[in-house]
């Protein structure tokens, strides 16, 4: 209990914003002052139970959280009530790269998540130009069809000149046969 | 691919039987040519460039002389016609595999030989104007397939003109790009560059007046040739080291030399080459899709007419886009009331009207019949299917007159004056057409009766038909 207060008051004498290494030096010296207790061997500290010792073992196995006090409240017959408090303080860079990293993800989760289930990208507005789902469009174009009209048309033209030259040929395959008739 | 092979021989190795005789009278001094010229052969060279051809921009490529009159045609390379496939023949025993060409075909420089022997694979025309115009250029584009077998030929024309290609059989891809706009959208041209260029032509026509800007745009194109029309004033300055060949109009405006206003470009065209003739021009001719035929059918029977029992009349006056006028004839269109007038003569056949507006089917109605047969009619194709199966024409100076002829249908032609009579119809006789022309200079002042006159003989031919 003495040493609790005494650290309470201890760390209540300095100023909250202090450095890091400050903290570190104080709760190291409040960690000497238990190993010290404890390798003085006394023995009224020693029957006093193992919570105490526990406790401020964990403080001292962080030693970068800033502690800000140790509260030990003792009542006899009872175990120790430990409460420890502590403030953590995120560098000025530390809170930009947090809001960074949430503004991506916000982001990004919006168009990845946002896009997943559209019916727009389903409708026939989307699909409708050749969009397969792949990725690889195929474009059903204006230009395209017209090519393909005048090469059809080219192809009519090419049918009815060889028929014409087909119908010439009868013809006058006729006209042989007439003539070999009369003969 | 037969250029790579090509090796330089001196004159004295082979006999002079072999040797092309070049066309150029003083061989002997082109021989030189190429090694003196720049230095004191100019004023020399100037003289033979003049009396072989026009002159020659020094500026383009300063080692240009002309042909070679040492180089060997005939053995390896195809003299006459090119190729109508450029695809070299297979090899399966490529040693190396995937490559399919002969050995010895190099890829890289297979663009060079195609310039050396004056091949055009892929040419594209740039052609301005509306639908007149367009389909006057179809003789050069017949001409232009018949000159170089196998070659794919592109069009950019106007919104306009580009319907006009329905009916062209020759051309692969038509795009939509406004040649005579002097500040295109810039999204539009940087596009459009970049389509043509994408295609990599051989050869590019342009039929726009080329200034510049202009040239600049054809220039970025990085096709070989590039053959266009300049200014024939001050604004043609620059637009002659952009292009490869060029052509002065007879005046600002192009459409004004009527059936023959690419002349230029058609003779250039047509030229000489080594020992190819000259191309002939061949006639305007359409063809028409069956489809097209289909609905225009449909079109002309819910009119109320029947197959080969109509004549077509053109040419109303209106505001519409859609009348089909030369620009080089802009007083072309006779208003409803003189049109109703002649109409009335036509007796063994139905008059049937185009509009190129559905607001004017009311003023037809109003003038000539209440049931009078109309059709609304606005692109070419139709109009030329629609032509197809009527028994003649009587039109002013608009596309109709030139589809007539090219179908071969009996016309009669209204024009302003006689002389813009024979310049957009010169033979007159062989199209079975019959020009009437105004006295006055104007088309409003045209002779009725002189058209009644011709409407009655007009009235036997599909009897004779």
């Amino acid at each position: 209990m003495a040493e609790a207060v005494m650290g309470f008051t201890l760390f209540k004498s300095h100023n909250l914003g202090s450095s890091l290494q400050r903290r570190r030096f104080q709760m190291n010296h409040s960690s000497r002052l238990h190993s010290n207790s404890t390798l003085s061997n006394r023995p009224w500290q020693v029957s006093e139970g193992k919570s105490k010792r526990a406790s401020l073992c964990k403080v001292n196995g962080l030693p970068d959280w800033p502690l800000m006090a140790i509260i030990v409240e003792h009542m006899e017959g009872q175990r120790d009530l430990i409460t420890s408090k502590s403030v953590s303080h995120l560098s000025d860079q530390a809170i930009k790269n947090v809001y960074t990293w949430y503004i991506m993800f916000t982001v990004w989760g919006g168009l990845f998540f946002g896009s997943m289930k559209d019916p727009y990208y389903d409708s026939e507005a989307y699909r409708g130009d050749g969009g397969d789902g792949t990725g690889n469009w195929i474009y059903e174009k204006q230009e395209t069809m017209e090519a393909e009209a005048r090469e059809a048309l080219w192809r009519e033209e090419l049918i009815e000149e060889i028929e014409e030259k087909v119908e010439g040929l009868r013809e006058l395959e006729e006209g042989v046969k007439k003539e070999k008739l009369v003969k | 691919m037969a250029a790579t092979y090509y090796n330089l021989q001196s004159p004295k190795t082979f006999p002079t039987l072999l040797r092309n005789l070049p066309s150029i009278p003083s061989s002997h001094v082109s021989l030189l040519g190429s090694l003196d010229y720049p230095f004191h052969c100019s004023t020399r060279r100037g003289y033979h460039v003049e009396a072989n051809a026009k002159k020659k921009n020094p500026w383009l490529d300063p080692f240009d002389d002309g042909d070679d009159p040492e180089m060997e045609t005939g053995s390896l390379f195809a003299n006459g016609l090119q190729e109508e496939d450029p695809r070299p023949p297979d090899d399966p025993d490529n040693p190396y595999g995937f490559l399919k060409f002969p050995s010895g075909y190099a890829v890289e420089v297979a663009s060079l030989a195609l310039k050396v022997r004056g091949d055009v694979r892929r040419c594209c025309c740039v052609i301005s104007g509306g639908v007149y115009e367009n389909l006057l250029f179809f003789p050069a584009i017949q001409l232009i397939k018949n000159r170089y077998p196998g070659v794919q030929i592109d069009v950019v024309a106007t919104e306009r003109g580009k319907q006009t290609y329905e009916m062209n059989k020759n051309v692969r891809w038509t795009n939509v790009y406004d040649p005579d706009d002097d500040d295109p959208e810039p999204a539009e041209y940087a596009d459009m560059i970049g389509i043509l260029k994408n295609r990599y032509y051989d050869m590019v026509l342009n039929t726009r007046l080329a200034g510049l800007g202009h040239a600049a745009f054809l220039f970025m194109t990085t096709a070989r040739d590039r053959v266009s029309y300049v200014y024939p004033n001050v604004n043609a300055a620059g637009a002659g080291l952009l292009l490869s060949e060029t052509f002065v109009p007879d005046s600002l405006n192009l459409s004004d030399g009527g059936y023959h206003m690419y002349h230029q470009m058609v003779e250039w065209l047509g030229r000489p080459f080594r020992d190819l003739p000259r191309q002939p021009v061949p006639p305007l001719r359409v063809s028409i899709s069956r489809k097209l035929k289909e609905v225009v059918e449909a079109k002309y029977e819910k009119a109320g007419v029947k197959k080969g029992k109509y004549v077509v009349i053109h040419g109303i006056k209106s505001d519409s886009q859609a009348s089909m006028q030369s620009r080089g004839d802009p007083d072309s269109l006779l208003p409803i009331e003189v049109w109703a007038e002649i109409a009335d003569v036509i007796r063994d056949v139905t008059p049937l009207f185009v509009i190129p507006h559905e607001k004017e089917r009311e003023n037809v109605q109003e003038n000539f019949d209440e049931d009078a047969s109309i059709v609304f009619i606005t692109t070419p194709g139709q109009l030329a299917a629609l032509i197809n199966d009527s028994a003649g024409v009587i039109a002013t100076n608009t596309a109709a007159i030139q589809l007539a002829s090219a179908r071969e249908k009996p016309c009669i032609a209204l024009f302003c004056s006689e002389e813009m009579g024979n310049k957009f119809v010169p033979q007159a006789e062989e199209n079975k057409c019959v020009i009437i022309s105004s006295k006055t200079g104007k088309l409003i002042d045209i002779d009725v009766e002189a058209i009644k006159t011709a409407v009655q003989t007009f009235n036997l031919a599909p009897v004779l038909v």
